[in-house]
């Protein structure tokens, strides 16, 4: 609750009081209509007229993939895939070849990729510096395969500046980075978004349809996206692995 | 069966043919046709202009009228069907009895089309084959949802053929008072729409409601143009000939 | 027609230009939209939830302010609240001048424009700057937005060009990358030097204080990332209940608006910097405005508070399409501006709005918490009858119906009279100029001459006929 501290709390707080108290006098005569459900809005009878796919059971990981490079890849968001660590290594090396390189703490980038990018710019450079970068390089939090977006949970290492300053953004995504929906990886993610005081959703690049509608990509954000996707590091770390479902 | 029948006061005053057909297409579903004495207007234009006492006045003779009566009332007009189906209960909501008879005739009530659409429509066939432009009413279609029937109705029409053009499902400045409250917004919508039909190379110009019907033909007229306008009932009551 | 509304329309209708930009534009989001909603599984039950997740805020609304601001100070952020806009605007310039603000970069906030905030900082000597690339044109072009999403759909791209050329003193252009790059070098420097970034909210969770911004260019980002202060200025409808409902809307609102699943950046702020983060605001402040909402909540239109600022009824309305955004004479038009107006504005000098409709109810159809706009401007139009100077003849006029729409036989007498009258003026069926109010008719096109004998009398007729035989 606000406390009242010195003058100009104290008006404050009697907008609050005033605003409030017109809300809970308003709802005395408030129009609000009862709820409406459509004929087809639980069909199948599941219950839960918004489920999708049968809760408990996960849609096997390539299809996932495959659901997110399909969506990523309409909007203009470059996709590598790579069966290997040195092959992700590789990618990111041709990536950022003769550029300036911001990345996230590369301790955080997956599959080793954190020697590529040593020495480049990090979030704790002086932001000026930051903004001259050329290419900015992170992982993710997230890959959500229903609108091929990547989620980016800011924090020490993580700084939001890498995937926004620079024209170009490259990440390095691990298929256990995948999750169906937002909504899966909100549930999912909830205590690590609650430390955080930024959580962003990337779709695509920066764009902008102002003027006459038509489409310029690359406005104040990157116009620029690539995703090098890698090999599951589920299996990798397993060694006696029977058999790996993808 | 026995139907009433509410003509509207657009069709009693300015376009008694179409109400024949209507009464014409009935009886050759098996309907006894009967009309209710005493009808006048439902009201609309008051409701719409914001007059709300004033509507209550006559929704009150209306269902007082209507309630002396059984049976299915059928009206030709999406937007008076619409008035009787929702707005009378809206109307009186703070009015128990009033609601009471207003929901009493609102279950009752069915457009021209939604009514012969449920008696499992008509078979016909026209002797001139007709290129028919059919303009969905607002009240009709988003009001009341009825979509289909009408164009259901113009298919099991042999020699007729629905000919769709763009923007279709917009509306066409009729709106009620609102083509003389705001009459050039009110025109600038109708040439939106006449200019479509114009395009799309039909013969004839059809729909449920004679307020659409007056509004358009009476740009066509204008236009110069030579489709012939007519209500639903009267393409069926034709190719029932 | 008569008043603001009815001028500005009439001005705008004979604007052919507008005519083009509008059709075309408001047609491809109508389209955009339809793909998008397509695009969507079980569309009408996250309608549905939504809808109801909206309602319940509303329904819930002193708890739900009440928890939501709780939330955000447990987040570091600080909670303001705000009667009127002068007092919105004295607030957020108070925050400026104590942290010592002397620029501000503002992302796209129609609130910002409901209170006049950018005359107040100029006033306060403190140099404000949109970021937003249409606002960023209405800026410089001096002008107003003109569609909620889409500020300046009514500009062609010469007229962007040649608005650039004046005002930032670069070679003239009508190529949209051109121009849009024009802007992201200028503005990246404004990014980079703001002292405090200004949003609006298009979603405040109660659950947990969390503030969600949907932008595409990448400025929603800059200004809540780069400068030391953040400031979000949302009306106190903007709430939603949980995380689950944020994603419901979320689904909804980006492809009613453009058809896209997701705009580029949904970003989810949760207070200021925490104190290992290596950027973003040092302090975040909330600024929650009333402005008229209260009064809205209390009667027949207090559902209007359930929208998302989608833009999808403006595409979609007969009336928008065809007299543009200007003509309703405030920051939000279309059909929700319609009744909102009114709401915060107040209903005399607005009352045109709501009769500015055909009640065709295509807003009502592709709104995405299915908002009973219809249902709004008929309660509008009732008060404005009650509380509203009416044309005498109107009032008269609608009195006389009453009365003898409610008397059959009186009404058969006045309609004969009515009938013949206008037949007198008919050739051939047609009249091709109807006297008094009707005159408005037959500007446009021909009146349909009244028949000699109306339905029922001819009906009386046959039937008499047939018992006689």
């Amino acid at each position: 609750m606000a406390t009242p501290r010195g003058r100009g709390t104290e008006i404050m707080s009697d907008a609050r009081d005033v605003i409030l108290g017109r809300v809970e006098r308003a709802l005395r005569t408030a129009r609000i209509p009862a709820a409406i459900t459509h004929e087809d809005a639980d069909r199948d009878g599941s219950g839960d007229p918004e489920q999708v796919a049968l809760p408990g059971v996960a849609l096997p990981r390539t299809s996932l993939q495959e659901r997110f490079v399909l969506e990523a890849r309409a909007l203009g968001v470059e996709i590598y895939v790579e069966p290997t660590r040195a092959a992700v290594c590789d990618r990111l090396r041709t990536l950022v070849a003769g550029l300036r390189v911001l990345s996230w703490n590369p301790t955080l980038l997956p599959y080793g990729c954190g020697a590529i990018v040593d020495g480049a710019l990090l979030g704790s450079s002086p932001t000026a510096e930051q903004a001259r970068a050329e290419i900015g390089v992170t992982a993710c939090h997230g890959a959500i395969a229903e609108t091929g977006s990547l989620a980016l949970i800011a924090g020490p290492g993580c700084s939001p500046t890498v995937s926004l300053l620079p024209p170009v953004h490259v990440a390095i995504v691990r298929p256990e980075d995948l999750f169906e929906s937002m909504g899966g990886f909100l549930d999912a993610r909830a205590e690590a978004m609650t430390q955080s005081a930024n959580c962003t959703f990337v779709t695509g690049p920066s764009r902008t349809g102002d003027i006459e509608l038509s489409l310029t990509i690359g406005v104040h954000g990157p116009g620029r996206v690539a995703i090098v996707f890698g090999p599951s590091e589920l299996r990798m770390k397993n060694s006696r692995s029977t058999n790996s479902s993808s | 069966m026995i139907v009433q029948l509410f003509p509207t006061c657009l069709v009693n005053e300015f376009h008694p043919a179409a109400g024949m057909s209507v009464a014409r297409v009935l009886e050759r579903l098996g309907c006894t046709v009967v009309l209710p004495e005493g009808l006048t207007c439902c009201g609309q234009p008051a409701f719409n202009a914001g007059f709300h006492d004033e509507a209550r006045q006559v929704a009150r003779h209306i269902l007082g009228v209507l309630a002396r009566t059984d049976g299915p009332i059928v009206i030709p007009s999406g937007s008076c069907s619409d008035m009787l189906v929702h707005q009378y209960i809206e109307l009186f909501r703070d009015d128990a009895s009033a609601s009471a008879a207003a929901r009493a005739v609102a279950v009752r009530c069915r457009e021209f089309s939604q009514f012969v659409a449920e008696r499992g429509g008509i078979h016909a066939a026209i002797t001139r084959p007709a290129r028919v432009a059919y303009h969905p009413s607002c009240h009709l279609m988003r009001g009341l949802g009825v979509r289909r029937q009408p164009l259901e109705i113009i298919s099991a029409i042999a020699g007729a053929t629905s000919v769709p053009f763009d923007e279709q499902e917009e509306c066409c400045g009729f709106g009620g008072l609102f083509s003389i409250k705001n009459p050039e917004i009110s025109a600038s919508m109708m040439d939106r729409k006449l200019t479509a039909i114009d395009a799309c190379g039909a013969d004839r110009l059809v729909s449920c409601d004679l307020g659409c019907l007056l509004h358009l033909e009476g740009g066509l007229r204008r236009r110069g143009s030579a489709i012939k306008v007519q209500h639903l009932a009267e393409l069926v009551d034709e190719a029932l000939e | 027609m008569s008043g603001g509304f009815a001028e500005r329309a009439r001005d705008a209708l004979g604007n052919r230009q507008l005519h083009i930009a509008l059709d075309r534009t408001t047609a491809q989001l109508g389209l955009r939209r339809a793909t998008g909603l397509a695009s969507l599984e079980r569309s009408d039950a996250v309608r549905d939830r939504a809808r109801a997740a909206k309602m319940q805020v509303l329904r819930t609304l002193p708890d739900s302010l009440r928890q939501f601001e709780a939330r955000l100070v447990e987040n570091g952020a600080r909670v303001h609240w705000a009667d009127t806009t002068a007092d919105a605007n004295r607030i957020i310039v108070d925050i400026a001048m104590t942290a010592g603000v002397r620029r501000v970069a503002k992302s796209k906030s129609m609130v910002s424009e409901e209170t006049h905030l950018n005359g107040a900082f100029e006033r306060a000597g403190i140099a404000v700057v949109e970021t937003d690339l249409g606002e960023y044109i209405v800026q410089l072009a001096d002008d107003r937005p003109s569609h909620i999403i889409a500020p300046i759909i009514h500009m062609t791209r010469e007229q962007v060009g040649r608005v650039m050329e004046q005002r930032l003193h670069v070679p003239y252009s009508d190529d949209t990358q051109t121009l849009a790059r024009y802007a992201r070098e200028r503005l990246r420097d404004e990014f980079l030097r703001a002292d405090m970034g200004l949003t609006g909210a298009n979603f405040g969770v109660v659950e947990n204080g969390t503030i969600c911004l949907v932008t595409n260019e990448g400025n929603g980002r800059m200004v809540t990332t780069l400068p030391r202060v953040h400031v979000a200025l949302m009306g106190i409808e903007k709430l939603v209940p949980t995380m689950a409902d944020l994603d419901r809307l979320l689904k909804l609102l980006a492809r009613s608006a453009t058809g896209q699943k997701l705009t580029a950046y949904t970003t989810l702020v949760r207070g200021p910097r925490r104190s290992r983060d290596e950027c973003g605001p040092e302090e975040m402040h909330v600024v929650l405005l009333d402005n008229g909402r209260s009064r809205i909540l209390a009667g027949e239109t207090a559902e209007i508070l359930g929208c998302i600022r989608c833009g999808a009824c403006l595409n979609a309305c007969p009336v928008y399409r065809s007299v543009g955004g200007h003509a309703y004479g405030d920051v939000y038009p279309g059909p929700v501006g319609a009744i909102v107006t009114p709401g915060i504005r107040g209903l005399a000098p607005f009352a045109e709005l709501p009769s500015a409709s055909s009640l065709c109810g295509a807003c009502r159809e592709v709104c995405p918490v299915r908002l009973d706009i219809p249902r709004m401007l008929l309660a509008l139009r009732r008060e404005a009858v009650e509380r509203t100077p009416q044309p005498a003849a109107l009032r008269l006029g609608l009195k006389v119906f009453a009365r003898v729409a409610s008397r059959p036989r009186v009404y058969r007498v006045a309609a004969a009279f009515v009938r013949r009258m206008l037949r007198g003026r008919a050739r051939g069926g047609w009249i091709r100029r109807a006297p008094g109010m009707a005159s408005g008719w037959t500007r446009f096109r021909d009146l349909k001459a009244p028949a000699a004998e109306t339905f029922e009398s001819a009906w009386r007729r046959r039937a008499a006929a047939a018992r006689k035989s």
